[in-house]
């Protein structure tokens, strides 16, 4: 038996997995290492695909960097690198740059697999270190995608402002010093309004107003704006909506820092589902929706390959159906007069989460204002009626549920929804949760958002109930995920006896859940899971740790999901074949289900005291 | 005489040698005292390295049954009376590292006292000892300093002190194993601050 060196032997079994495995375990690591000093002239011979090994840090720093040299991870005494290599027998794309040199210790691929076979928790805990690896990089990966950058991005120039008492001339000046097409009206500090090269020309020229005259009598008031943590796409969706070409941005204490423009975003739009969006927008006829809408699978399969985040493909879906119904409220009211009072046209469910499939069906309803005469509510009746049925005719079906706003119940008052939501929270039966869990997630689509906000102070203020909470966190424990005891996947029988788990119903959906609880409680008025756990992150109620976990979890079944949805073989819809995975997917799916347990735990043990 | 000129041709012939094609031994003894004529070997232990990697494979510690007095020197090395029933005769140990060492680099911190021993030892037991080179890390480290003219102090050159200029990590265990591994790590980075990235000959440690 080789003898051990006592050093090195006593600084390996302090790390895990060593910490929890027998001392042979050490001992056959500690003798077939080699060590050796990592420094700047020799950085580059390591993580060569032609000799994979695992590296273990003694000393020093570094960074682990990608072929698209990110930093991935820095990497300092007793962490591991070069592993996932030996797991796939993949090429090594990342490369070690140092920052400190130092001592590295390195075992080969067979002295590796050997402890791999030989011992469970430590193929274990390097497969749990590759699944992490994994999805953090899928996480930057994210940002690859033009429409989920952030606006902030995209903004290359300071705004530029003016007092609102200064002359149209002083503005075209500014204008034409900056070289740019519009202008920033603001008064201490706070946007007022807008003024454009189009305003010059037909508020001032084309009328000839007095250029010595103050730009608010010009300008556009209370303009449309965007925050500068949006997405792009949500400032395409805006502009095309609104048929608008400047943007002002502002940042969270709403004060302007540039102006985004239709040029500049089209400088990134490289896609056509949202260029159809646009076309949606114009539309005058309900024939020339439908044709369009007919055009919206064939596009998102297109779309679907070059999109590595799945979220953005239930944002699109989600943006062309709020199209298609924002275009079909316009025609109703140009075929019916305009509305003789505010509404609200909302959605729920999948839709309101920005999670839409195309086999989605429609989640509606109409929110109107009290004191409503019966005139008024038979011209909404038939707004609901023709919204939905249209809709059915662009290919998207009818709620099996009925949560439509063609169904009266779907169309009432804020009375009438404050008094059903009042129900389902003072007495949580399980078909009220089931309510609770549609109708909880809503988001406005068109008409006034004044009477939204109406809705949602509302349901604020009666859903702060701790039995309901209690309820609700009760209910989610209900549903588990798909992991038996020994770790092993608790699969599912269909009718034609495949074996298969449901990614959706035992994953996404109580992610979706759990997020919705803590959005509850904190008033968070978002429906789109992954906002709402970002949102979450300002509020003491779940930890920053806790809340990227399942962000990841979330991002990584929804993308198993479209993977599967892409080539699925007889099973039914979001749900897998797990003996279709590689060995590897199957440890990173089970580490996804082991995190969402412990946040189900979490959940269970905050909201219900551990009461189940 | 001829073996004179022998050893002169070897020593010149490596000199001249890449350290890619060498292999070291880097070496620690444990000793009851300082003088090679009084006192003795307790232990020896080595590890290997070539193309600048430690093998911690090739670790070998062997103890010296045959300590006829061990005196006050526990208080260094820790093995007692007892220990010294698990180890072998001295000259299965010298047979033993006598093997090792042939043709091959033979490193130590203090080589001169070490390499004492060795020679004393292994021609009373009628051994040849006969590595390709001697490296002493200690001596390679005092040229370095003197160079950058640092004044030396008594125990700047003590293999702790050594190791803490180059930031490696403290080891609180001290036996002739630990050392010698201690040693070789040493040995590494003043490889690589001498070369910079660039090959070296034998030469350069020398």
């Amino acid at each position: 038996m080789t003898p051990e060196v006592a050093e090195v032997a006593k600084f390996v079994a302090l790390q895990a997995p060593f910490s929890q495995l027998p001392e042979a375990a050490t001992h056959y690591f500690v003798s077939h290492l080699e060590i050796v000093y990592l420094n700047k002239d020799n950085q580059s011979q390591w993580l060569k695909s032609t000799e994979p090994n695992l590296y273990l840090v003694r000393s020093g720093q570094y960074d682990l960097v990608n072929a698209k040299e990110e930093v991935i991870t820095q990497i300092a005494e007793g962490d591991y690198f070069g592993f996932p290599s030996l797991l796939t027998g993949d090429a090594i794309q990342n490369r070690i740059e140092v920052s400190t040199p130092g001592l590295i210790y390195i075992l080969n691929q067979t002295s590796f697999d050997y402890l791999r076979r030989e011992y469970k928790a430590f193929e274990q805990h390097f497969v749990r270190a590759h699944a992490n690896r994994l999805l953090s990089s899928h996480y930057q990966q994210k940002s690859d995608n033009w429409s989920e950058k952030k606006i902030s991005e995209l903004l290359t120039r300071k705004a530029i402002t003016l007092g609102p008492d200064a002359s149209i001339r002083d503005a075209a000046v500014k204008m034409s010093e900056h070289g740019v097409s519009s202008i920033m009206v603001t008064e201490q500090e706070s946007l007022i309004g807008v003024l454009t090269d189009r305003d010059l020309r037909n508020r001032v020229l084309a009328k000839d107003v007095d250029p010595n005259m103050a730009i608010n009598q010009v300008m556009t008031a209370k303009p449309k704006f965007i925050f500068e943590n949006n997405r792009v796409f949500s400032a395409l969706h805006l502009m095309l909506k609104h048929n608008i070409h400047h943007l002002p941005v502002l940042d969270e204490n709403y004060t302007p820092l540039g102006m985004l423009t239709s040029t500049d975003l089209l400088r990134q739009q490289k896609s056509d589902p949202v260029q159809l969006i646009g076309r949606i927008y114009k539309a005058t006829s309900v024939q020339q929706l439908r044709l369009y809408a007919q055009e919206i699978p064939a596009l998102l399969k297109s779309f679907s390959h070059n999109i590595d985040d799945i979220s953005v493909m239930g944002k699109l879906l989600s943006g062309l159906t709020d199209a298609l119904t924002s275009r079909l409220i316009r025609i109703y009211q140009q075929e019916h007069g305009t509305a003789p009072c505010a509404f609200s046209f909302i959605c729920f469910g999948s839709q309101a989460r920005e999670e839409q499939t195309l086999h989605s069906d429609q989640d509606n309803g109409l929110l109107l204002p009290n004191n409503l005469t019966e005139a008024q509510r038979a011209y909404f009746k038939g707004m609901g009626e023709f919204v939905c049925e249209q809709l059915v005719e662009c290919g998207i079906k009818r709620c099996p549920g009925n949560i439509m706003a063609s169904n009266p119940e779907c169309c009432g008052t804020l009375n009438e929804w404050s008094e059903r939501f009042f129900k389902w929270i003072k007495s949580p039966t399980p078909q009220a949760m089931l309510n609770c869990k549609i109708f909880f997630d809503l988001r406005f689509i068109d008409g006034s958002n004044e009477l939204y906000s109406d809705l949602c102070v509302s349901l604020e203020r009666i859903s702060k109930n701790e039995l309901f909470f209690a309820a609700m966190a009760t209910d989610i424990n209900a549903n588990s995920v798909p992991i038996g005891l020994f770790q092993q996947f608790k699969l599912e029988k269909s009718e034609s006896k495949h074996k298969y788990l449901d990614l959706k119903k035992r994953g996404v959906v109580i992610i979706n859940d759990i997020a919705r609880l803590y959005a509850l409680k904190a008033g968070v008025r978002r429906a789109n899971t992954l906002e709402r756990l970002d949102a979450l992150t300002k509020f003491n109620l779940i930890s920053a740790k806790d809340i990227y976990n399942l962000k990841d979890c979330w991002r990584y079944l929804t993308q198993l999901r479209l993977k599967t949805q892409l080539n699925k073989e007889g099973l039914p819809g979001n749900c897998i074949d797990p003996e279709m995975l590689t060995s590897l997917e199957k440890h990173q799916l089970k580490e996804a289900f082991y995190l969402i347990k412990q946040a189900q735990q979490a959940c269970a043990f905050k909201f219900a005291r551990g009461s189940l | 005489m001829q073996k004179l000129v022998q050893k002169a041709f070897r020593y010149l012939k490596a000199k001249g040698k890449s350290l890619d094609e060498v292999e070291f031994v880097v070496l620690d003894l444990e000793l009851t005292g300082l003088d090679p004529k009084v006192h003795e070997i307790v232990s020896a232990a080595w590890v290997t390295m070539c193309s600048d990697r430690i093998q911690l494979k090739s670790a070998m510690h062997i103890i010296n049954s045959d300590v006829k007095q061990l005196d006050q020197s526990p208080v260094y090395h820790g093995i007692d009376e007892q220990t010294l029933n698990e180890g072998v005769s001295l000259e299965a140990l010298m047979t033993e590292l006598c093997d090792a060492l042939h043709d091959k680099v033979l490193v130590c911190h203090n080589a001169y006292l070490d390499w004492g021993f060795i020679r004393l030892n292994s021609k009373a037991l009628g051994l040849e000892a006969l590595p390709l080179a001697i490296v002493d890390t200690m001596q390679i480290e005092k040229r370095r300093q003197l160079k950058q003219n640092t004044e030396l102090h008594q125990d700047s050159l003590t293999l702790a002190n050594c190791r803490t200029r180059y930031q490696l990590p403290d080891y609180e265990v001290h036996n002739a194993l630990t050392d010698a591994l201690a040693t070789a790590e040493l040995l590494l980075v003043l490889i690589n601050k001498i070369g910079a990235g660039k090959p070296l000959k034998l030469s350069a440690l020398m």
